[in-house]
């Protein structure tokens, strides 16, 4: 196994291969292992260690805030340090497993969303995404998705007309947060073959570049090493927040256009619980049958979301939307609240013909829209140990993204309540979203995809448009960021760059 | 007027399906009090309803068996056109929200 920490190499010491992979996380790893025992010499830089140490992870540190229309606005400063990871295996260290691909609608050109639209088809990264899950041992996602088929995991009969559907979710074990054993062999293993080194403690803190080609970079230990590194080819990968630190503090490299950081998406989950006066976000099941296709007995198992499809999207004039079904004791002791709310579930079970249906909770998901003033910059006064900027993340919501929740909500609302299976509960008053929002760890669009070199930093290759040996992987290329947790996407994507780059020609990527 | 007993009756003669056929009060389990705060939020909005009146928008053509059936149709098309009565945050059917007023206005039970 050739894994090399940086800080023991004599200072100075010159990194050479054919293709160098910046960052050793999820995407890192998914590409060192697609070209392991091949002819390319590969070797990885990452920041951090084999576990997560304080300092490694201090570099992450920054400023944020979350800002949307008519609510006040949220400090984030401790997310950038918080919600990723530095060490080999990156995020996947904390990751809780869950895959699910895009949909095809989160693919399309929408014109009723501003960006939307990938240069890329659902159908076209079919086969990338089930080569996706063989890494991940999950099931494949088929295009079309079946019905499954046994009598406790029967979907609602929602009208098809409404666009509603049942959106499935798998768990990988290959997550730290699942199976540490089997992450551990995931994210060394791949390390034995003969042509892939991974270098740890490696930090780079410059892309060095001479016209449209890359050039070098500059890799910095926390000991005080400086090594340098080259290759004839590149590939960023170290985060959707990072990707835009590194390449604006390489002289604003590919921000030709001012995209670099721009158009930064996250996903968060909206619920709540019930109070003196309104019930939380719930959802009244009018059929008797289990539930189980949607709220399963325990957490972390194969489920469906109720998602919104493109039907749903196209009528209602909204993004993705996704609502979580999870199972709820009720509350105790009784409240007029909780009693109106069990009043409410019987009524409209007895009106669809069942004796009771049963109550759930849900979390409401909701797309966030690509937004050119919902952004990652630096912060030139305040830098690390390493003396890189950095980062400040502004992440901000339009009129329009609460305004498609709202709608989303309601629409779903109907569809169950127009069914007769069931009956939706939504309390949540626009001015309070921000602050009971739930963030979760995923950062997307900072260097969008798109053949246009004027609205994207990356080609469809995932090339940057400034440089034609430098690429990007993870879920910064995204244009749009859907609902589904990104880490199944951007190992499809990144699956994909992997055959790109071993169907380029050897010699002539050489540039040393 | 509608009497109380009357409603029951209905209930339990729109029942569709064999469980509820079986049931012996179809309204069996609500709680009274909840009944009757719905039903009042509903009337809130609606202040110069009377009971006459739900009772011919909710039972138009009497309560034989297809009564439930008529129901269910009428709160769905109230889910498609938007009429909806909202309560503590649930999204209910206008018909649901008047069938909630009306039993409210007897004393149910």
């Amino acid at each position: 196994m050739t894994i090399i920490d940086a800080r023991a190499l004599p200072d100075a010491s010159p990194i050479e291969a054919d293709l160098l992979i910046i960052g050793g996380g999820m995407a890192g790893i998914a590409l060192a292992k697609e070209l392991a025992g091949g002819p390319l010499k590969v070797a990885i830089l990452e920041s951090g260690g084999l576990e997560i140490d304080a300092d490694n992870q201090a570099l992450y540190a920054g400023s944020g805030v979350q800002r949307a229309p008519g609510n006040p606005d949220r400090l984030f400063d401790d997310y950038p340090i918080q919600s990723r990871v530095r060490a080999l295996g990156g995020s996947g260290m904390v990751w809780g497993g869950k895959c699910a691909p895009l949909d095809p609608a989160d693919f399309a050109e929408r014109p009723w969303i501003p960006h939307s639209g990938w240069p890329v088809t659902r159908a076209q990264m079919q086969p990338y995404y089930d080569r996706a899950c063989d890494l991940l041992e999950i099931p494949r996602f088929p295009l079309d998705r079946p019905r499954p088929g046994e009598p406790e995991r029967q979907p609602l009969a929602l009208d098809p007309a409404d666009g509603f559907f049942p959106a499935p979710r798998e768990f990988s074990r290959f997550s730290g947060g699942n199976d540490k054993a089997a992450f551990d062999a995931f994210r060394t293993q791949f390390a034995e073959a003969a042509n892939v080194t991974v270098y740890l403690y490696a930090n780079v803190t410059r892309i060095r570049r001479e016209g449209s080609e890359i050039v070098g970079l500059d890799v910095a230990c926390l000991d005080g090493k400086r090594h340098t590194a080259r290759a004839a080819r590149y590939v960023l990968a170290v985060g959707g927040i990072e990707n835009v630190r590194l390449l604006l503090a390489s002289d604003g490299l590919g921000n030709r256009d001012d995209l670099v950081g721009r158009f930064f998406q996250g996903h968060v989950t909206y619920s709540n619980d019930g109070d003196d006066q309104n019930e939380g976000t719930a959802i009244a099941i009018t059929r008797a049958a289990p539930m189980d296709l949607y709220a399963p007995g325990k957490g972390g198992v194969a489920h469906c979301v109720i998602g919104a499809g493109l039907p749903a999207q196209r009528r209602m004039k909204t993004g993705n939307f996704t609502a979580t079904l999870f199972r709820v004791k009720p509350s105790e002791p009784a409240t007029p609240v909780s009693a109106d709310t069990e009043t409410i579930g019987k009524a409209a079970a007895r009106l669809a013909g069942q004796n009771d249906g049963k109550m759930l909770g849900y979390f409401a998901m909701a797309e966030h829209f690509p937004n050119p003033d919902s952004r990652v910059t630096l912060d030139p006064d305040h830098k690390d140990a390493l003396g890189m900027p950095r980062v400040r993340l502004s992440w901000t919501y339009g009129d329009k993204d609460y305004a498609d929740l709202e709608r989303s909500v309601t629409g779903l609302a109907d569809a169950l309540g127009a069914s007769g299976e069931g009956r939706l509960c939504w309390s949540l008053e626009r001015n309070q979203l921000l602050a009971i929002s739930r963030a979760s760890r995923h950062h997307m669009g900072t260097t969008r995809m798109h053949a246009d070199p004027r609205q994207g930093v990356v080609d469809p290759d995932l090339r940057l448009h400034e440089a034609r040996n430098l690429y990007v992987a993870g879920s910064s290329v995204f244009p749009t960021s859907g609902i589904a947790n990104p880490t199944l996407t951007l190992l499809a994507l990144t699956i994909r760059l992997a055959d790109h780059l071993k169907s380029e020609p050897l010699k002539s990527e050489i540039g040393r | 007027m509608t009497s109380r007993r009357d409603l029951l009756a209905a209930l339990v003669a729109l029942a569709a399906t064999p469980a509820l056929a079986a049931a012996p009060d179809a309204l069996a389990g609500l709680d009274p009090a909840a009944v009757d705060r719905i039903g009042k939020a509903w009337r809130d909005r609606n202040p110069k309803v009377t009971a006459r009146q739900l009772n011919a928008r909710l039972f138009p053509v009497g309560r034989g068996s297809d009564a439930l059936a008529r129901l269910r149709a009428h709160a769905a098309a109230d889910f498609r056109q938007g009429a909806v009565f909202v309560h503590r945050g649930w999204r209910l059917s206008e018909t649901e929200g008047a069938l909630f007023a009306l039993l409210s206005l007897e004393g149910w039970p």
